[in-house]
């Protein structure tokens, strides 16, 4: 059994953020991370790996600097590392064509990814995968195991937990899952360091990014917090009270 | 807010690739799993069980030793763990310098096969704790004249003697026990449960209260004959285990200068006197411009000692020098942190009284501030004065 995990790379949640010319300006980034729902989709593909024996191959897409996410893979344990190398900007279709390329390359059964990168939050990615693979997509799972020769993914729905079999190839979109992403170990780090990289790009996929599909036309800050209310003296109260109930519903 | 470790000159982008990601390892594990926990693990006086476990997990004890199950790493990629590891505390920095350099090194350099194969693989993943009983309630500075001696006894050596000042010697399972047989000092693995071994914690610290730091007594202990470490006779052997560690505390000082001076320069930002963040304030900078300063200097003198030991270009001089100054100046920032901090500045809510406390330890351990500057006297002039003496 082979498991393909998507991997994008996005701002740290701690980076500071600038905006230039309607884009975000990357060069002022200074720590770039995996993004945090792809970290449960690797984690839940590593413990296939140590469960059922299967093989990970992790893929990211994106420019050079963003092979680091795929080291960072290799040192917890990723088997294969695909990287679909793209200095330029494009949007969601193409994107999805040349990831879903990447993973047919991979001869993976089955695709783990986050619901939504951190960085966009689109959420488009893994049922875009999907439906170029022509795969079902089962979507806000937190675990994915291998039951005798069927995939069962837990889903949290408003009413309560849900189990999903699946009987064949799928994609599988990751919520928050039970374990965070495993921290990787020295040794693991140091063979990382040997584990190739296979570097491709859109064209060796046969893939065109020219057909964007869905493009992001500008981002902006969002709008400044409105100044915060200040109330003195115990007359005040029932003022507070009454906007804590019917302003900011918390009580 | 996060920690931001200051690092004017980028002397990281010196780092490797490898040695850089095992930096943000051992720093996220600190975030998670040290910070949250080291005061009321320091108010009660415990080093964590999860702490040890956690460092063994991460593949880090015994870091620059290789072969039987040891990590193989650079000496800079062992400094960079002991400076994020201090950024903590200094008391998980001490865990790990013991653990390393005093109880895994001098089997690993001077131990039988047999010895190696036994302890090395358990105490590289954290399953073993060693410690190195060398310092004696009377003989601290001047370990030469040490009482505590080993006799043979049939094919057995019988040891008697008391240490003292041993880190991690309570929760030990083995200690390396520098002791005279026929005047000479020799290494030998006392295990615990040994017959007439016993190691009782000592208590009442101000400092590295996250530590543990024990006595470690023999009273006609016994051990089988091969338990001694056959490959080093003389004070070369426990000194050989004390450049590294000593090295590694280079490297450490400036992890905790690091985590006072991020700790001194968010606090003066955020704290209003007079309608002005106090960071506004010329003497207030001036403080953190000379912190800046030292810690700059103390990365650079840490990470070229780095290199020097990985190249096998060093003496032992060079590593008294940055073992001295880097505490040195650690402490002082600690210090000059705390001043910036007010009042605030003694609470457990910052971390600048603990490094401050923590750092007077690390300043007589290991060699004290003294003594490192009589080696380098030594070096200078060519004559000894550390006795009285010729």
């Amino acid at each position: 059994m082979k498991v393909a995990v998507l991997i994008k790379q996005v701002p740290d949640t701690t980076a500071r953020i600038s905006i230039a010319g309607g884009s975000v300006d990357e060069g002022s980034i200074s720590k770039w991370t995996i993004s945090p729902y792809d970290e449960y989709a690797l984690e839940a593909a590593l413990k296939l790996q140590s469960e059922s024996g299967a093989k990970v191959v992790a893929i990211t897409l994106g420019p050079q600097r963003s092979s680091k996410s795929l080291i960072d893979a290799a040192a917890v344990g990723a088997d294969e590392l695909i990287h679909v190398l793209y200095e330029g900007t494009s949007g969601s279709l193409s994107l999805q064509g040349a990831l879903a390329a990447a993973v047919r390359k991979s001869e993976a059964d089955i695709v783990l990814a986050g619901k939504q990168a951190a960085d966009t939050n689109s959420g488009s990615t893994a049922p875009g995968v999907a439906q170029m693979l022509g795969l079902p997509c089962v979507g806000l799972v937190s675990e994915v195991k291998a039951v005798d020769g069927n995939f069962v993914a837990t889903r949290s729905t408003s009413s309560g937990m849900e189990r999903v079999s699946v009987n064949g190839p799928c994609v599988f979109a990751f919520d928050k899952g039970d374990e965070e992403l495993r921290r990787p170990n020295v040794r693991g780090i140091m063979m990382a360091k040997k584990k190739p990289i296979e570097s491709l790009s859109p064209a060796d996929l046969g893939v065109s990014m020219e057909d964007g599909g869905v493009n992001v036309e500008s981002v902006g800050y969002p709008p400044e917090k409105p100044a915060g209310q200040t109330f003195q003296g115990a007359a005040s109260a029932s003022e507070v009270v009454t906007k804590l109930r019917e302003e900011a519903n918390v009580i | 807010m996060g920690y931001e470790a200051l690092d004017f000159y980028d002397v990281d982008s010196l780092l490797t690739d490898e040695e850089r990601m095992i930096r943000d390892v051992v720093r996220d594990w600190v975030d998670e799993s040290v910070i949250p926990k080291i005061e009321n693990a320091c108010r009660e006086g415990v080093f964590l069980d999860e702490w040890r476990q956690e460092l063994g997990g991460m593949g880090i004890l015994g870091a620059p030793l290789k072969g039987y199950g040891c990590p193989g790493l650079s000496y800079t990629a062992y400094g960079v763990i002991c400076r994020e590891l201090e950024r903590g505390d200094s008391g998980i920095r001490s865990f790990a310098s013991v653990q390393g350099s005093l109880a895994m090194y001098p089997i690993w350099d001077f131990g039988s096969e047999e010895q190696k194969e036994k302890y090395l693989p358990g105490m590289a993943s954290g399953e073993l704790i060693g410690c190195f009983g060398l310092t004696e309630p009377d003989y601290g500075s001047n370990p030469g004249d040490m009482v505590t001696k080993a006799e043979e006894d049939d094919d057995h050596y019988i040891l008697n003697g008391a240490k003292m000042w041993i880190t991690n010697g309570t929760i030990a399972d083995l200690a390396v026990v520098w002791a005279k047989l026929d005047g000479v000092i020799r290494g030998f693995i006392v295990e615990k449960g040994d017959e007439g071994f016993s190691a009782p914690e000592m208590k009442g610290k101000h400092s590295l209260k996250a530590s543990v730091t024990s006595e470690l007594v023999f009273q006609d202990c016994k051990i089988p004959k091969d338990r001694i470490l056959p490959g080093v006779k003389g004070l070369r052997g426990p000194f050989s285990c004390l450049n590294n560690a000593r090295y590694g505390i280079s490297w450490g000082a400036v992890g905790a200068a690091q985590s006072c001076f991020d700790s001194a320069r968010s606090y003066a930002m955020s704290r209003i006197q007079f309608d002005h963040p106090i960071a506004a304030y010329q003497l207030v900078q001036n403080k953190l411009a000379w912190m800046l300063r030292e810690i700059t200097k103390a990365q650079l003198l840490a990470y070229h000692l780095g290199v020097k030991k990985d190249s096998g270009e060093w003496v032992p001089e060079h590593i008294s020098l940055a073992k001295m100054n880097n505490v040195d100046i650690a402490l002082e920032i600690a210090r000059v942190a705390r001043d910036i901090h007010g009042a605030n500045g003694i609470l457990d809510e910052y971390p600048v009284m603990r490094h401050m406390a923590n750092l007077e330890s690390v300043k007589t351990y290991e060699g004290t501030h003294d003594i490192h500057n009589l080696i380098l006297g030594r070096h200078i002039t060519g004559i000894q004065a550390f006795t009285r003496e010729a």
